[in-house]
């Protein structure tokens, strides 16, 4: 295991390019993640976060091609988009939801370093995000507020 | 979602406003200290102030001259507790991720 391996995930957001990244160590090779985020009887046993199979997974893997994932917990939780790069082992990106996925799998060691991007087009992009509760995550002004909240409690504490 | 969070939202989602709580996090600020980094008019701002403080984002400082403004802790926390499952959602997905993999690799050998 590499010594700065990233066994949890690191969430950052690049304010510049309006896009959040998340990254994570995998211990299994570049093209077994790819094969784990591709075949569909693979990314159904992993997707959904309460760790339930996926009721429905679509995939057609080509640039244009549509996939379609509906979770079982909550069948109006459904999560669509269209391919645009497919470059195993190491690339694959997508659009969904107005944004552009990017899935960037690097060897490290025997494991891979997997970048999660999600970039929205502008800043008032990743606003409108954050206002219809699509799951991007976090502002850097969140951040920044929740580095203000974590000083406000140490100084109350 | 609730009224009041989608106030909360729809007053960050302006990147002036969103750059105001910025600067508000650094402390206390007035109008014209506000006005200064960005290219507004202290009208434009107030505007943009207005909406914060509607939403429950700032307040007013006890100073009634200066009418300093500054965050409001407990609707930050209401917003960042809303966002916070968000990314735990994707930090699951991938721990799942790492699960599927494991099982895949040990089935292989």
């Amino acid at each position: 295991m590499p010594a700065a391996f990233q066994n949890d995930t690191d969430c950052v957001i690049d304010r510049t390019t309006h896009t959040i990244r998340f990254v994570r160590d995998l211990d299994a090779d570049p093209a077994q993640v790819f094969d784990a985020w591709t075949r569909p009887e693979r990314i159904a046993c992993w997707w959904d976060a309460t760790g339930a199979r996926l009721a429905e997974c679509e995939i057609d893997l080509r640039p244009g091609g549509r996939f379609t994932f509906v979770s079982s917990i909550n069948p109006d939780h459904v999560f669509s988009g269209v391919y645009q790069e497919i470059a195993p082992p190491g690339r694959l990106t997508f659009e969904a939801n107005g944004a552009q996925g990017r899935v960037l799998l690097d060897p490290v060691g025997a494991g891979t370093r997997m970048t999660v991007e999600i970039a929205c087009m502008s800043a008032e992009h990743l606003g409108h995000y954050l206002q219809v509760g699509v799951e991007v995550g976090t502002s850097q002004t969140l951040t920044n507020l929740a580095t203000y909240l974590r000083e406000e409690t140490v100084v109350a504490g | 979602m609730p009224d009041r969070l989608d106030m909360i939202f729809s007053a960050m989602s302006d990147p002036t406003r969103r750059a105001i709580l910025g600067r508000l996090v650094c402390g206390e600020a007035t109008v014209a200290e506000l006005s200064q980094p960005f290219s507004f008019s202290q009208p434009t701002i107030s505007r943009h102030l207005k909406v914060l403080e509607k939403a429950g984002l700032i307040e007013g400082g006890r100073d009634a001259q200066r009418r300093p403004r500054r965050l409001r802790a407990e609707t930050i926390k209401e917003a960042a507790d809303w966002i916070e499952p968000f990314r735990r959602e994707w930090e699951r997905r991938f721990d799942n991720l790492a699960n599927h993999l494991a099982t895949m690799t040990s089935g292989e050998e």
